[in-house]
């Protein structure tokens, strides 16, 4: 059922999500109550400095986080109305790669060189709809056809290195959507793609997303890729969530001082910008975190109250911010 | 800027073909042209940019003037001189004036040296200074590129990203040189840590008068950064202009569509953007006529056999597209 606003209906919803890592040099509060909602057919960016614990968060919602040293310890992660935080591992390898799956976006390191396309595209399809024989080959052709490789049945045999980068791209692609995803996590590393070759990677999954309504989530550093792609935004600073909304009221309205300094030190294409603002110091480790906010070191607006962690407060629209000067 | 010819560095008809063997074709030699005819100017003080598809030539091109390919032609000017002509002190003083800062820094410094023998070594190699002397030379550029003295005695792993960048430009500076190649120098960094770096080689060029060849994907950091641009494609500039006419009136098809296809920076800029079709052809098998017209949305008449020729329709602005007349 799409919402009041023609959204549609809330797929997965993550609630106070924890997931710790026990090292040697204390616990590392990789992800610290998180919470978000993604809708049917939306797209969320989740950004934030390296090290914030955006990929600990998807590798939570994948039941994937290494353990030991890490742990999920808390929250509930509800995939289209059930939690996956409390399925079996047999459960959970049902939906992996299938109701819930992840695309990379460099296609030199997301292949492996030693299987064929066939087997790669299959694979998922294998193990997650019991496809064999020729109804296998033909759900592979078809996933082929559907990210427009030229010749899919021809092409099914060859090795990864036997295809351009723009063409393995679209392979991972169809492997990320083979089984009809709910939800597609694309993690991005920080990379130095192609603006032609990556332009083409987002298009490829806006079709996807048109064609099947899949909900997507964006993991990046790339304020670029969030302007072009993303209809909501969570920015993460050391482990949490301090700011969420709209993207234009991310872009419009910054309302927390991490995501405003975030966007002022991007440079912009359109116009030359002289200076760049540059935000001061370090994300502080995660096993130390200075106890009330933890932006406030490196914050220009800290002020006395900000010795206390403030709450989340819900601003208009839906935005929200963790940060006292929203306090009234 | 762009007539002048007081260039700290210049290439003309810069080349490197790589020879490759395919077994399959048995004995013919094939050659992959990597670098193909490239030229341009780097003014003192100034920061020209390469940009151009994965594979274009960027690296290669730095690697030439670093000397660490053997050009197949053209030649590279210093400070007017070909560098092919010079003996051993000239050479020398050629590759203290070139330095060049690479894009990872984790991989570019020796984790098993102390910051202070990775920025310290040009100095021994190169130098007579005392070993105080190098000492306090080294005190003085971890200072200069925001780090603490004490920091000298550290390893590479104990430093961020960040601050291995700003080992690797301290390393760069050891020698004082002119020209600093930069290739993806912000890439593998944090968006807050990319501000740092990109204002520190700024403030650091403005204070030595360097000159830097940037090569970056990214559209807005070259925008940011450079005074004057080269466009690359298939081994070869199509298309050269400063920064701000380049950005705001580019003149190659390609140039066009690599600028559609960048992010924009606010959600509201919608781009037009112009799709290429088709594949990025091998640098082994590279088209007949205009290397970009399989791909180019304009292509008419001539491109598919006869080679574009550069012209120059505003000055300082050369393309190398049939659209623009010459041939
Ligand atoms: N296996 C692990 N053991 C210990 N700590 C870990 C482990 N994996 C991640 N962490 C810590 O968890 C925190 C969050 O890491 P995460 O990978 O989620 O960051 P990120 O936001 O994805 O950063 P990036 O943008 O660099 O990918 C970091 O401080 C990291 O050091
Ligand atoms: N030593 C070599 N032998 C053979 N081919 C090479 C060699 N070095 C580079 N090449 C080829 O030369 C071409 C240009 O490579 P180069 O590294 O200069 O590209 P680039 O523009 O820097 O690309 P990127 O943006 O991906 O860094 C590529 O096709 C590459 O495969
Ligand atoms: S010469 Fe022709 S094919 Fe080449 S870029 Fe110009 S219009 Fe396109
Ligand atoms: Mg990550
Ligand atoms: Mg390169």
């Amino acid at each position: 059922m799409p919402d009041a606003n023609g959204r549609g209906d809330v797929v997965l919803d993550v609630e106070d999500l924890r997931a710790y890592f026990f090292t040697r040099w204390g616990v590392v509060k990789a992800v610290d109550g998180v919470s978000f909602q993604l809708r049917r057919g939306e797209t969320l960016g989740i950004v934030g400095e390296s090290g914030s614990g955006k990929s600990v968060t998807s590798l939570s919602m994948m039941r994937l986080v290494p353990s030991p040293p890490g742990q999920i310890v808390g929250g509930r992660v509800m995939l289209d109305g059930e939690d996956v935080l409390r399925y079996s591992e047999g459960q959970m390898e049902k939906i992996r790669g299938a109701k819930i799956a992840m695309v990379l976006q460099d296609p030199m390191t997301a292949l492996n060189p030693v299987f064929n396309i066939d087997s790669q595209v299959g694979e998922a399809l294998r193990i997650h709809k019991r496809l064999s024989g020729s109804a296998l080959k033909s759900q592979v052709v078809d996933m082929l056809r559907k990210v427009r490789i030229p010749a899919p049945e021809a092409r099914v045999r060859d090795y990864p290195h036997q295809f351009s980068g723009g063409m393995r791209q679209r392979v991972v692609g169809a492997i990320g959507i083979s089984c009809d995803p709910v939800v597609l996590i694309a993690d991005e590393p920080t990379t130095s793609l192609d603006a032609t070759v990556q332009a083409q990677y987002l298009r490829l999954l806006k079709d996807l997303q048109d064609e099947t309504g899949v909900a997507i989530i964006f993991i990046t550093h790339d304020f670029g890729i969030v302007a072009k792609m993303c209809d909501r935004v969570a920015v993460m600073y050391a482990g949490r969530i301090v700011e969420q909304g709209d993207v234009r009221q991310i872009f419009n309205n910054p309302s927390h001082p991490y995501t405003e300094a975030l966007i002022n030190s991007v440079p912009r294409m359109e116009e030359r910008n002289d200076r760049l603002y540059s935000i001061p110091g370090q994300p502080p480790p995660l096993w130390d975190l200075p106890g009330g906010c933890s932006f406030a070191p490196r914050c220009e607006y800290a002020h006395e109250r900000c010795v206390e962690y403030p709450p989340v407060y819900e601003l208009a629209g839906g935005q929200t911010s963790a940060c006292w000067l929203r306090s009234g | 800027m762009s007539t002048s010819n007081g260039a700290v560095l210049s290439v003309e008809g810069l080349k490197k073909h790589f020879p490759v063997s395919r077994s399959l074709l048995g004995r013919t030699r094939q050659y992959l042209k990597a670098v193909d005819g490239v030229s341009f100017e780097i003014e003192p003080g100034m920061t020209y940019g390469l940009v151009g598809e994965s594979g274009c030539g960027k690296t290669t091109t730095a690697k030439l003037i670093l000397l660490l390919e053997e050009p197949t032609g053209g030649r590279i000017l210093f400070g007017g001189e070909p560098v092919s002509g010079l003996k051993s002190d000239g050479l020398r003083e050629y590759k203290a004036s070139v330095q060049a800062v690479f894009q990872d820094p984790w991989a570019s410094l020796n984790p098993r040296m102390r910051v202070r023998n990775i920025i310290g070594e040009p100095l021994e190699i190169n130098t007579s200074l005392t070993k105080g002397e190098v000492r306090s030379r080294v005190a003085g550029l971890l200072e200069e590129v925001g780090l603490a003295p004490y920091q000298a005695d550290l390893f590479p792993h104990e430093f961020s990203g960040g601050q291995r960048q700003r080992i690797g430009v301290a390393r760069a500076l050891a020698l004082n040189p002119k020209l600093v190649i930069l290739d993806e120098p912000v890439s593998a960094l944090d968006v807050s840590i990319r501000a740092q770096i990109m204002n520190l080689l700024k403030d650091l060029q403005a204070e030595h008068n360097l000159s830097y060849l940037l090569i970056a994907h990214h559209l807005a950091t070259v925008r940011h950064m450079c005074d004057r641009v080269g466009v690359m494609y298939l081994g070869r500039i199509v298309e050269e202009a400063d920064t701000e006419e380049l950005y705001e009136n580019p003149l190659h098809p390609y140039t066009r569509a690599l600028m559609s296809a960048a992010l924009p920076s606010h959600p509201d800029i919608q781009r037009d953007e112009i799709i290429l079709t088709g594949e990025v052809p091998s640098p082994l098998d590279t088209p007949p006529g205009c290397h970009f017209h399989p791909r180019c949305p304009a292509r008419f008449d001539p491109c598919d056999s006869v080679e574009p020729v550069k012209t120059e329709p505003s000055s300082g602005h050369r393309v190398v597209c049939h659209l623009y007349g010459g041939a």
